[in-house]
């Protein structure tokens, strides 16, 4: 496949992918189900600028990212409960990641008072700290564990990539093995 | 199935054999011995799962421990170099292993490969590696064929035989057709054939069909990291587990953590303490669980290749002050994990690797290694794709833009997306090794486990040559964009091998060529530890072929006074 054939087919690739089915109405449901989330590990300002984090990790575009999703939500109750274990690392590279922002940006409001590019510009500074790994880390999460666990809600994180939660599935599974004609061993084998 | 009906022992009956460990080796061993009519305690430190409770459950199995090691209860340090302290591993072990009756048999991908003729006697064919403790093993193939022939049968693999040019001889076909191929497959036949490579069904212990009472598979794709909910994949539980209890001679003990092998003024094993973690409180452990001791006639530890010899070196008493069965000082040294490259593509169309197994396509045209390419190594390459959504993600984010709207339309290529696999051959290097930790402790107040581990260059160079093949094959058939994984030092395997390894000379090995320990005449030893070299990926089929050597061997000692 010769550069222009080839980017023609990922031009048609991401085309195709990007046509997500979109919930109608969700910007809405969203911010009003996080608004009246009760923290258990964080607090207000510190949600905030954790879930701005996430989702600058998985953004909003034509498609749900990490804050529709309630990653903050999932994020909040790992760390209170079933990944405590993490919670006095975590709660340490915060405090770092706090300090390194009002050392960048002396004077300014929290993280998530920032516009986007801003946060961006700020967080590649930053992008190699066990904080923000974590962040990612946990964010994945959020995003793509059951529902269950507080995050992923609505299963979008599971829509963004075309997963199927569902018990069991039937040949073909894809394009590719749809007209196998069956395995044949290849006659010229010369060994 | 269910074990309420099986044998039950009480500490103070001296059993004929303890089983430290129910999975791959425990559960076969546990089968052997039983029915070869000896009477048998199988102590496992995790629980007996409920099979119908098995799910798809991402959080639960592959981040909170639902069938493995627990990061918290039972921690462990990680160092690449001796020089460096170890740190604690806090969110995932860098040993991860199966934790429950079953062991990593219920969780595993259930790949499995047979060693080839070479593998046994590799050294002796290339010479010595400098630095290395690259050794033959005492046995071969042939000695060891009739037993994959009878995990083939027992257990049950699917697979077609006599398509391969390169696999090993077999005295019988596969007992199920191989099952339905996946995209992924299809992709890597195209890939390989154009190259003049000799694809292959994957040899899978997953029914394409029913056998032995047990379903055929239904697709789920939750294999790797899951345990399954139809039982179409094999494990211990499911299979050799209740025929060993059907026997009743057998009974499995679960919550059962074993502290320490004891041993007598003779130097023979009397039996094994361990934490029943089952019933009363105020324990030595200070965490619920009480302590008790099993007495055995002999003991078989089958506790996998990171736990056996940390239960070896915690056993260490005056008379073994280097721990159980290490006069040779090698207990836990050449550990070796198989190192896994990766070849990423992006295809126009759907392929939907998320559904069924994990992997129906092979290549083992690399298997050899070839003085020529300059390093030591061969392997095997699969088409494969981390399926789950999350292992997708984390694993996305390891390989390209890690995030942002680029990491966003990245994710987004899951369904368009697979990877070829390349499996290493890794050395055995004594400096790789499990050692106790001074400092950690485990929630029972046992020495943690510390972990050294840095990847041979020659198995990096390994991994890197397998990387380009799988580039290559992914260009062949047709990827609009492929994508390398970086090759990197290990700091996480699931393939805990060689650390107890097997050998004729006491002075350089832990066990013989039956299993028995060197120094500890009633002492046996079966599981990943006893492998003298990596193989090329896919330990399992080996592992449980060795137990049914070893089971076999170890009923007849029995039988004869010879324990």
């Amino acid at each position: 496949m010769d550069d222009l054939s080839r980017r023609a087919l990922l031009q048609a690739i991401a085309a195709a992918l990007g046509v997500a089915a979109l919930p109608s109405g969700w910007t809405g449901i969203v911010d009003a189900a996080v608004a009246d989330e009760k923290f258990s590990f964080f607090n207000a300002s510190e949600a905030a600028d954790v879930e701005a984090v996430a989702a600058q990790i998985i953004p909003t575009d034509d498609t749900p990212g990490a804050r529709e999703a309630g990653v903050i939500v999932f994020i909040d109750r790992a760390l209170a409960t079933f990944l405590s274990h993490l919670a006095d690392d975590y709660r340490a590279g915060f405090a770092d990641f706090q300090a390194s922002f009002r050392k960048w940006r002396p004077g300014a409001g929290p993280f998530a008072s920032l516009n986007s590019d801003q946060q961006i510009e700020f967080l590649k500074t930053v992008d190699r700290t066990p904080f923000f790994e974590s962040t990612r880390l946990l964010t994945l999460l959020g995003m793509f564990t059951m529902p269950k666990y507080g995050g992923n809600r609505d299963g979008i994180g599971w829509k963004l990539l075309g997963f199927e939660h569902q018990a069991s599935f039937q040949a073909p599974f894809g394009f590719y093995d749809r007209d196998y004609p069956g395995f044949a061993a290849d006659s010229e084998r010369t060994r | 199935m269910s074990a309420q009906k099986s044998r039950t022992y009480r500490d103070s009956e001296i059993v004929d054999f303890v089983i430290v460990g129910s999975g791959a080796a425990g559960g076969v061993m546990a089968r052997e011995l039983s029915r070869a009519g000896l009477s048998v305690v199988v102590l496992e430190q995790g629980p007996r799962p409920d099979i119908a409770s098995f799910e798809h459950d991402e959080m639960k199995y592959s981040y909170l421990g639902g069938l493995s090691n627990d990061a918290v209860k039972n921690p462990q340090t990680f160092r690449d170099d001796p020089a460096k302290k170890a740190e604690l591993q806090k969110f995932r072990p860098a040993l991860w292993y199966g934790r429950g009756v079953g062991g990593a048999s219920l969780h595993y991908t259930a790949n499995f490969w047979r060693l080839h003729e070479i593998d046994f006697k590799e050294r002796s064919v290339l010479g010595a590696i400098p630095g290395t403790g690259f050794a033959d093993w005492p046995i071969t193939y042939q000695d060891l064929e009739p037993y994959y022939t009878k995990v083939d049968w027992e257990i049950g693999v699917s697979g077609l035989a006599g398509v391969d040019p390169l696999d090993p001889p077999r005295s019988k076909p596969y007992p199920m057709p191989p099952l339905p191929v996946k995209s992924s497959g299809v992709l890597l036949e195209r890939g390989a054939r154009k190259l003049g490579l000799h694809p292959v069904p994957a040899p899978l212990a997953i029914n394409s069909e029913l056998y032995r009472g047990r379903p055929g598979c239904i697709h789920c794709g939750f294999c790797h990291s899951f345990a399954c909910e139809v039982t179409a994949k094999a494990s211990t539980l499911t299979t050799v587990i209740p025929e060993a209890e059907a026997t009743g001679r057998c009974e499995v003990r679960p919550d059962s953590y074993v502290a320490r092998i004891e041993t007598n003024a003779q130097g023979r094993t009397t039996g094994v303490a361990y934490y029943d973690g089952r019933r009363g409180v105020g324990g030595a452990a200070g965490n619920g669980a009480r302590e008790r001791f099993q007495k055995a006639r002999a003991v078989v530890v089958c506790a996998n290749g990171a736990e056996t010899p940390r239960l070896l070196l915690n056993s260490s008493n005056p008379r073994f002050p280097q721990g159980l069965a290490n006069s040779s000082g090698v207990v836990g040294k050449y550990l070796m994990f198989n190192y896994n490259s990766r070849a990423l593509g992006l295809f126009e169309h759907e392929l939907n690797e998320h559904k069924s197994v994990q992997v129906s396509r092979i290549v083992m045209d690399f298997y050899n290694a070839d003085p020529k390419r300059g390093f030591y190594g061969g392997g095997g390459l699969d088409a494969r794709m981390g399926p789950q959504p999350t292992a997708w993600a984390i694993r996305t984010a390891g390989e390209g833009p890690a995030w942002g709207s680029e990491f966003k339309s990245r994710l987004r290529e899951f369904t368009h997306s697979m990877h070829i696999a390349g499996h290493t051959t890794s050395l055995a290097v004594e400096s790789n090794n499990i050692t106790l930790d001074p400092d950690v402790k485990d929630a029972w107040g046992l020495p943690a486990m510390r972990v050294t581990y840095k990847d041979h260059p020659d198995d990096l160079a390994t991994a890197r040559f397998l990387q380009d093949r799988g580039v290559e094959i992914l260009e062949a058939a047709g990827a609009a964009r492929v994508t390398r994984a970086p090759i990197t030092g290990s700091k996480f395997s699931v393939h805990l091998l060689g650390t107890c390894r097997m050998g004729n000379d006491p002075a350089a090995s832990v066990i013989d060529k039956f299993h028995r320990s060197h120094d500890v005449p009633n002492l046996f030893i079966c599981d990943g530890s006893s492998l003298v070299t990596s193989g090329r990926g896919q330990p399992t089929m080996t592992i449980q072929a060795l137990a049914f050597r070893a089971g076999e061997h170890i009923a007849g000692f029995a039988k004869r006074g010879e324990i």
